[in-house]
This record gives C-alpha cells, structure tokens and sequence, in this order.
C-alpha cells in the first residue's frame, strides 16, 4: 500500500482477498444471522453452495466496497475472517486488516413463488443490485469448448443434482419475484440478468436474445416506464439482434465480456467463442453496440489475470499489463468501458491448478483501467462499486469526479 | 465512548441548529455543505446522509475514508457555536441502517433518493464561540492584545 498511496486501501484488500481467498474462524461464522445475512444464494460462475452450510456468501467493507468471493478450504495462503470483541474483522498471519459485514438478506429471499420456486433461487441479491440469470448452461461447453476459467456447467450441473435447483428460470417466476423485491424502501438500484451462451437460432444466439427478451419484459412488468435502470451480460450480439432487444425491453445498458483481450489467448481459453465468433468480430459487435445504447452504456468485462494462465500466456507481468491496458484503450476510446475481475482458478475448471498474478499486477490493473475510463470520460454507473462490486478498477472511480 | 458532550449531541439531535460539513478534495480544496438533518446516533458517531452520489461532497468524502482525512462540522444554535473534526469511519449502502435512513429521507421529503449513510467518529471537539477562542488565546498568548484594552 505505501507504494500505491493514491489507491484505495480498500480497493487493494479487496483485491488481495479475492486472489488469496479467505476462511472463517468458528467464531466468525457463529455470527452469522440466518434470520439477517445471506448464507444462500444462486451464482452463474463459482458455487450455489452447499444447502446444508450456513456460510456467508460474500463481504462487504467499512466504504461499502464489495468482495465478491468465496472461501477456499485448499487456497495455500488465506486470509481469515475472526470475530474481536464483538466486530469481525479480515485478519492476516494473526493481525487485523480490516472490519467486514456480511451481505444483508432482502425481505424477499425466504419466500416462495405461486410455482413453488425458493424466491432466492429465482434472483440473488448483492447490496443494490438483483441478480437474475434466467439460464445457467452454456451451449459452448456441448461441444467441449466452454471458456477454461468458466465452471458455469459444472456449477449448474451439481446444483440441479444435489439442491434441485433448476438450470431455467420461468418469467412468472421472474416477475413474482421482481414484484416482491421492489417493496423493500431502497434495496436496489439495478436489476442485471446474465445467462449461459445460447447458440441455436436461425442465426447463431437468436434464442439467447429471445430468452432475454422474454425475462426482461417480465420483470420490466413491474415498473411504472418502459426503460429501467438495467443491464445484461450476455453472448456478443448482432446489431440486429442488439436493436431488437432494445426496442422490446426496459434493458438500458448491455455488457458482453471480451474476457481475454488478446486475439491469440482468446483462441486458446475462450475457444468456442473463437470458433463459432470469432474474436475480432466478437470485439465489433461490442463496440457496435454503443450505437444502440450509447458511449458509457456499454462495457466488457475481463478475466483480470487469466492472460498468465500457462502454457501459452504471458510469462513477464509487465508485458501482460501493457497487452491489455492497449486493448482496453481501443475499447474505451470507442465508447466501451473494460472492467475486470479477479482471476480465481476454480474448481470446476479447467485452470484449477493454476496460479493468479501478484497483488500489484492487480493494483496497477484496477489503476489502469479507471485512468482509461477518466481520460475518455466513460461513466461506470452501470457496473459500480454498489451495483456489482466484482470489479477493483470501477471501485476507483468512485474516488474520481 | 463518544468524545461529544451532552449539550453537544442535543445540538447534534436539534433540527433548528446550524449544521455545517466541510470536506476538502485530493488537491486540498474545500467544499462545504450545510444540512440541518446532519445527526448524532445511538454511538455518539455523526450521521450525515448524502442524497447526490455524484456530488463533490460525496466524492470527498469517500476519499476521506480512503486516506484516512478529517472532515469538519460546524455546529451552532444562538450563543453556542462549535467546531467537531473527525474520521468518515463508514459508508453505508445497504442493509437495515441504510434502509432506516432511506424511509427517514422519504417523510422528509418524497423527491430524496438517499445514496449513502456517512458515520462520522468525533476526533476533536473545539468550542467555537468568540468568548472561548478569545480567552482561550488570552490564557496561552497573554502578549496579544491591543494596549488600550489594558488602560486604566
């Protein structure tokens, strides 16, 4: 941190707690409140957790900084969670770091819809945002070519089987549960769906698009306008299929991730993409799409990290940065924001074994991609500290004006 | 235990009185907002709700949090007057806190859309009326007068 005083501190625990992981001391997960925290909830990628343990779904710092993550029984070296005198607290080989809460429970998540559905199972919740992914396989993974960071599958594969939870969401469902979200005062300020690529159609993803539409005009159902503070992360869309979407949905603003900002590591970790896409036109379509939904109204998340994944990634950090800081400034001056993640090699994926990049590889990332959106004067309000809270560099900007 | 006085926090809890907070920018720059719903809660802490996420004050004072800088409160009411510096020591978004203020904001007001509860922990209190400066600076620097005060 001394080297990195014009950063947030908070922004840099967070960081190195993503990328180290954590654990709970028993004291710690003693104060856990079932009837107050979130100890359940439904996720695309990581684990929907097992039904049977009551562990905190994620962190939330003293600035309201996020930390989207899971703790790790086998990471080598992590932090820990430990309750003192009475607060909880990030501590590091025995010293505190920093206080943490856990995620609070909205009122909606015990209850149930007319079909049955466990309403938390339908959308999960982090501190402002409602999260709904109405499709949790990825058509990618069929043909074995699913993203070698991604668990998606595997994920939805052992929830479906061990929890019954279902890998599609209905739109009744979505609706009943959107419905009863909205009569909580002040919970949330953004409503962002995410899915599993769809490959069928007449053309490749027209089902995906249809699927949203379908989602987002049942939860768009609950609000007074047609347009509603909303985003999607989803496959790269055509411009027809882009304009369709917008013209038939509350959606507002529209995410599909690049992932990897390099043409030859995206044909090697995202290789269905590559394949069925490709991933200089994946890029247009991106970059297209601020037609539609305008310059900072778009963004494309990476997998920070993940362009060191071994055999074939970038084996000098400095080499690395300087690959996708270029790229993430060709997005930007085109009127797309990069936001990255924290690479975690997960279990369930094909990179399990692999190690994540230093700590300062992730300062100077976060630090690089909120100068970029700075100097292009691209706004993140759509994917920010309290909207998503995966994502170090859109932290930043909260510091910024 | 809270650094506040009594008299101090009722001030604090008084809605008539004068609320001042002043935060200043990463070059140094000052900014001051005055809001009357500027409070005290249950932990003696300062509880200033920010309406505009976007706002200077709001950016200030997330970097105050940040970097670990003093904001300052200008408290007065009639002949009291007082200056309180602390810490932001949390910003808070969500959950049953955030939620309580969210509805306090909406009876203030229906147009309020609360962003954020900034609690703010007292560092240092100083009695800001003329009287307590002046005597306080005629105890510590006797020298600093005008002559004709002292004639006779």
């Amino acid at each position: 941190m001394d080297k990195y005083k014009d950063v947030s501190p908070f922004v840099i625990i967070k960081s190195d707690v993503t990328r180290r992981s954590f654990i709970y001391t028993d004291r710690a997960l003693g104060a856990l409140d079932k009837s107050k925290h979130q100890y359940q909830q439904r996720v695309l990628i990581g684990s929907n957790r097992d039904k049977n343990a009551a562990v905190p779904v994620s962190l939330l710092l003293r600035d309201g900084t996020s930390i989207i993550g899971m703790p790790s029984k086998t990471a080598k070296n992590p932090y820990v969670v430990d309750q003192i005198d009475g607060k909880l607290f990030l501590t590091d080989q025995g010293e505190i770091v920093e206080e943490v809460h856990y995620w609070y429970k909205p009122d909606y998540y015990d209850k149930f819809t007319s079909s049955g559905t466990p309403m938390w199972q339908v959308a999960s919740s982090r501190p402002q945002r409602l999260d709904i992914d109405p499709n949790s396989h990825c058509h990618f993974w069929n043909k074995g070519n699913g993203c070698k960071f991604c668990n998606i599958n595997a994920n939805s594969t052992q929830s479906e089987k061990e929890c019954n939870m279902s890998k599609q969401l209905t739109a009744q469902d979505v609706y009943e549960t959107v419905k009863e979200a909205l009569k909580q005062p002040g919970a949330f300020t953004n409503l962002k769906m995410s899915s599993g690529s769809i490959l069928s159609g007449a053309e490749i993803f027209d089902d995906e698009v249809d699927m949203y539409i379908e989602m987002l005009q049942a939860a768009g159902d609950n609000f007074k306008d047609k347009k509603f503070p909303s985003t999607i992360v989803a496959s790269a869309f055509s411009e027809k299929q882009l304009a369709k979407l917008y013209e038939n949905t509350g959606l507002m603003t529209y995410t599909s991730d690049i992932e990897i900002p390099n043409e030859a590591l995206f044909a090697w970790i995202c290789k269905g993409k590559h394949q069925e896409v490709g991933y200089t036109e994946w890029k247009r379509r991106i970059i297209r799409a601020v037609d539609i939904f305008g310059a900072g109204n778009v963004s494309s998340g990476i997998v920070g990290g993940c362009e060191m994944a071994q055999p074939h990634g970038f084996t000098n950090e400095d080499d690395a940065l300087k690959a996708v800081l270029e790229e993430a400034e060709d997005f930007a001056s085109q009127g797309v924001s990069v936001v990255h993640c924290v690479w975690v090699p997960m279990h369930g994926s094909a990179f399990h074994n692999q190690q994540n990049p230093s700590l300062e590889y992730y300062v100077r990332l976060a630090k690089g991609l909120s100068d970029l959106r700075k100097k292009y004067r691209l706004n993140i309000d759509m994917d920010n500290y309290r909207k998503c809270g995966n994502h170090p560099d859109s932290d930043l900007d909260r510091g910024n004006l | 235990m809270s650094i506040l006085t009594e008299n101090i926090q009722v001030l604090l809890q008084d809605s008539e009185a004068a609320k001042v907070l002043a935060t200043v920018d990463n070059q140094g720059i000052p900014h001051i907002v005055s809001d009357n719903t500027i409070t005290i809660n249950d932990e003696g802490q300062i509880i200033y709700l920010e309406l505009i996420e976007t706002s200077r004050n709001s950016v200030n004072l997330v970097n105050s949090i940040w970097f670990k800088r003093k904001v300052a409160i200008h408290l007065s009411k009639g002949e009291e007057s007082y200056q309180i510096k602390g810490y932001p020591a949390y910003s808070i978004i969500c959950g049953p806190v955030f939620e309580h203020y969210y509805k306090l904001s909406l009876e203030r007001n229906p147009e309020f859309d609360l962003s954020t509860v900034w609690i703010i922990e007292p560092d240092e209190v100083i009695n800001d009326t003329y009287d307590a400066r002046k005597n306080k600076e005629r105890e510590e620097h006797p020298l600093i007068t005008h002559l004709d005060r002292l004639a006779k």
